[in-house]
């Protein structure tokens, strides 16, 4: 490398991380103007030009954006005058790895958060056609407070793109869990398209609040976001644990961790406000319970953002200890304390005043459905952060674990998955015995001969009788009301009903999927097979009806990585029809070495074998065997495609003078 | 007539197959309980990310796996090998938090959201339910009728 390379080079290397810099800046600057329109078109219309607010708006997308493209630039352009990319980037990562680092550290995960809220202000944007829509223009205000925070914390406490006055050579790298699958790709861009989307149903709650306004109109005009959040963070959901399954060598999916829960707590609060909103649309009932759970959704995604982002938890998500942890908890507080405060005072203006007529009815079902949910977000929270909460008072240091869990979700689970099976065949206002008799009768019969064939084949598992007795009666009860209520039997008919009515057929499309992974999970824990084996080359074991042998260990060299892995043969019959090998990676410049377990899926079954101990000649292997698991990833694409398919149809909209038509989100985005 | 025979038998046949699933988990042998596994799982490893020591590799783990075979072994109860690890590594160890001391409130705070909140929903709902009248033969096909001719349209929905 010569003299003038240097140069050129040092000079480049500054540009970038003070272009990605000036893009924060940029987006701080436009989110905090766009909240000063935003408000005070709120309150004066004619005070603001609506093109104002457009070019603010894009200024905030377009500084969210240079700022993310700084950063995989000098990510790819191994930048190692940039902090971020010295601490999380090293030389011989691969492309796609390289790619995905810029949200593998801290300060890169808060920009793609930043990105992801602009979108989706750019989307709202496009819906408010002009500055006399004063619940939009409200929003927007909002919305951009929110985008204040975050690009207040790129531009101070998570800045990534601080510039080192000593740059090194090369960097670490990513932690190595994160660089060991393709997943790491989809996951976290997913659950964040989820977490970051709840805002848009907060802000539109807050500005109908300030505007004393209640009824239907921020719910009609957030159920697009709504949806797409909501699919998305199942998507993320369930992205999450197959990750964990495939990646995490322990041979399991969930493990209640608090970071699976910071992500299934507003999992469950929005899934409940998807239904209540359902209750105040058709209804009008729930009102100000619906404000309750979306300024709680909201709350949680922050909450749950503080415990990945903090060393407040032991967890394999946990980034290092730093300023953004005390920052993101107190806009927590800021989020739910602002929120209800205005909630109270303008509580009582927005309450509804009708009540559902009866319990047996789809709102009393709906309420139920409400209530298991929102105690079960409650009981996962609470477990989570409880023993920060003793550690932080009193010191003490308590544990909360899966006994705990599967403890309170099992009762909850069945109660919902009961709901979910009655729910959607009751009618509105009062359902008579006899009416709901005629229409479970089929489906009930069904599954009494679901769960008598299973017993009779052998399965003496109470919960995987009780759950498939549950789903069939469910999908039973679900294929009855296509075929009764489509106008012919004819496929074309059936297509037609499912394609005029999305909402309810993508609700039920969601709720088989959910029947379907709470199958898995039954089978998957009740019917599972374990066993521990220590085999020296050559020697054979039996597993699952098969025979598997350790053949050899093989290392291979990898750019970044060193693999060692075990062949171990299957044979059924004396033929091979398998070979697994588990590996155990060690990376440069880190100490552990981390194990990756095989995983072998068939309809079927999996067979994951993960590796105890490598050594040349003798290896000790954890094999696990789970009935029917790949389906568990099935059921999370059917409740991802239900979410998708029910905000896909057209939405008929009542002409009202300030009803301002609701530009289409892309259902992909 | 015959609606009600469809009725009866119905009936009669989904008691009998629940019957059958009923005699046939009560009665069927039970798979034998992997008591060390269960152990295991409920005691969590000192020097992982809070997994138990069922699920992780580490020295510790296998050694405290093979503390918990050996306790089985020589014939002590669950709570004997229980309170043996509690004595060691404190409350801390103990993935399924006791209901006492410091981790009561873990149980008594979901009971008293469940009775609020099931108190609140059967307030929302204390009204009777409004008497209902039967449709007339006439109305019923009116009814059906109109149904018939809604379903036959290409509908557009509500949100």
């Amino acid at each position: 490398m010569t003299t003038e390379d240097l140069f050129a080079g040092s000079s480049i290397s500054a540009a970038i991380p003070a272009a990605g810099w000036t893009g924060a800046l940029l987006g701080l600057a436009a989110s905090l103007v766009l909240t000063v329109l935003g408000f005070r078109a709120q309150r004066r219309p004619e005070a603001v030009r609506h093109r104002q607010l457009r070019i603010t708006v894009w200024l905030v997308l377009g500084g969210a954006a240079l700022s993310m493209l700084a950063l995989e630039v000098a990510l790819l352009t191994d930048n190692f005058a940039m902090a971020y990319v010295a601490e999380e980037h090293s030389r011989s990562s691969s492309l796609i790895y390289t790619i995905t680092t810029a949200w593998s550290g801290l300060g890169g995960s808060i920009v793609l958060w930043a990105l992801v809220l602009a979108g989706y202000l750019a989307v709202v944007a496009r819906q408010v056609r002009s500055t006399e829509d004063r619940l939009g223009t409200g929003a927007l205000a909002v919305l951009a407070l929110v985008a204040v925070f975050f690009f207040g914390l790129i531009t101070t406490v998570a800045n990534p793109f601080e510039i080192l006055a000593n740059p090194p050579a090369d960097g670490p790298g990513p932690n190595p869990l994160l660089r060991d699958h393709i997943l790491v790709a989809f996951h976290p861009p997913m659950l964040y398209l989820g977490y970051v989307g709840f805002t848009v149903p907060f802000a539109f709650a807050m500005s109908a609040l300030l505007l004393r306004r209640g009824g239907v109109d921020w719910l009609r005009r957030t159920r697009h976001a709504n949806l797409v959040a909501w699919s998305f963070l199942s998507g993320g959901v369930v992205l999450g644990a197959w990750w964990s399954y495939e990646v995490l060598d322990w041979g399991g999916y969930w493990a209640w961790d608090p970071v699976e829960n910071a992500a299934l707590i507003p999992w469950l609060v929005a899934t409940a406000f998807v239904h209540s909103s359902v209750v105040q649309v058709k209804r009008g009932m729930l009102q100000a319970w619906n404000f309750v759970l979306v300024i709680a959704t909201f709350a949680l995604t922050i909450l749950g953002t503080f415990l990945t982002r903090s060393a407040a938890t032991q967890s394999v998500h946990n980034f290092t200890q730093s300023a953004v942890g005390p920052a993101l908890l107190a806009f927590f507080v800021l989020v739910l304390g602002g929120g209800f405060t205005l909630f109270a005072l303008r509580g009582e203006r927005v309450a509804s005043l009708s009540r559902p007529e009866s319990l047996a009815s789809r709102e009393g079902l709906f309420l139920v459905n409400n209530l298991l949910l929102s105690l079960f977000a409650f009981v996962v929270l609470l477990g989570t952060v409880y023993p920060i909460l003793v550690e932080a008072i009193t010191g003490a240091q308590v544990s909360v674990g899966r006994p705990y869990f599967d403890r309170m979700a099992v009762p909850i689970g069945f109660g919902l998955l009961l709901a979910m099976g009655v729910g959607p065949f009751t009618p509105y206002r009062y359902a008579t015995a006899d009416v709901l008799w005629s229409r479970l009768r089929l489906p009930l019969l069904g599954a009494s001969v679901a769960a008598a064939a299973l017993v009779l084949a052998g399965i003496r598992s109470v919960g995987v009788v009780a759950i498939v007795f549950l789903a069939v009666a469910m999908a039973g009860a679900t294929l009855r009301q296509l075929v009764v209520s489509a106008p012919g039997r004819r496929p074309r008919d059936l297509l037609r009903l499912v394609t005029s009515q999305r909402a309810y057929w993508g609700g039920q499309l969601a709720h088989l999927g959910v029947a379907l992974v709470a199958v898995v999970i039954a089978t998957s824990g009740a019917l599972a097979d374990r066993a521990t084996v220590t085999l020296d080359r050559g020697e054979a074991a039996e597993f699952a009806g098969y025979s598997l042998t350790f053949e050899r260990s093989e290392q291979h060299r990898q750019p970044d990585r060193l693999v060692t892995d075990a062949h171990i043969a299957f044979r059924a019959e004396g033929e091979v029809v398998r070979v697994a090998r588990p590996r155990l990676s060690s990376f440069a410049g880190r100490p552990q070495a981390v194990g990756g377990p095989s995983v072998w899926s068939t309809p079927t079954r999996d067979i994951y074998v993960a590796l105890a101990d490598l050594q040349p000649d003798r290896v000790t292997l954890n094999l696990y065997h789970y009935p029917l698991m790949s389906w568990m990833w099935v059921g999370g694409v059917l409740v991802m495609a239900g979410g998708c398919w029910a905000l896909s149809g057209r939405v008929r909209r009542p002409a009202e003078p300030e009803q301002v038509t609701a530009a289409k989100e892309p259902a992909g985005a | 007539m015959r609606s009600r025979l469809v009725h009866l038998g119905s009936v009669a046949a989904i008691v009998a197959l629940l019957a059958v699933t009923a005699v046939g988990l009560l009665l069927g042998d039970r798979a034998p309980v992997d008591r060390a596994y269960e152990l295991q799982q409920q005691l969590r490893c000192p020097v992982c990310t809070s997994v138990s020591i069922a699920e992780s590799q580490s020295d510790t783990a296998v050694a405290m796996r093979r503390a918990v075979d050996e306790q089985i072994a020589a014939g002590r109860s669950n709570t004997e090998i229980i309170d043996y690890f509690r004595a060691r590594y404190g409350d801390w160890v103990l993935l399924d938090p006791p209901a006492r001391g410091r981790t009561t409130l873990l149980w008594l705070l979901p009971a008293g959201a469940a009775l609020l909140g099931l108190a609140a929903v059967a307030a929302r709902a204390r009204r009777a339910p409004p008497p209902t009248t039967e449709l007339s033969p006439g109305d019923r096909e009116r009814v059906a009728a109109a149904v018939d001719r809604a379903r036959s349209r290409p509908a557009e929905e509500e949100p």
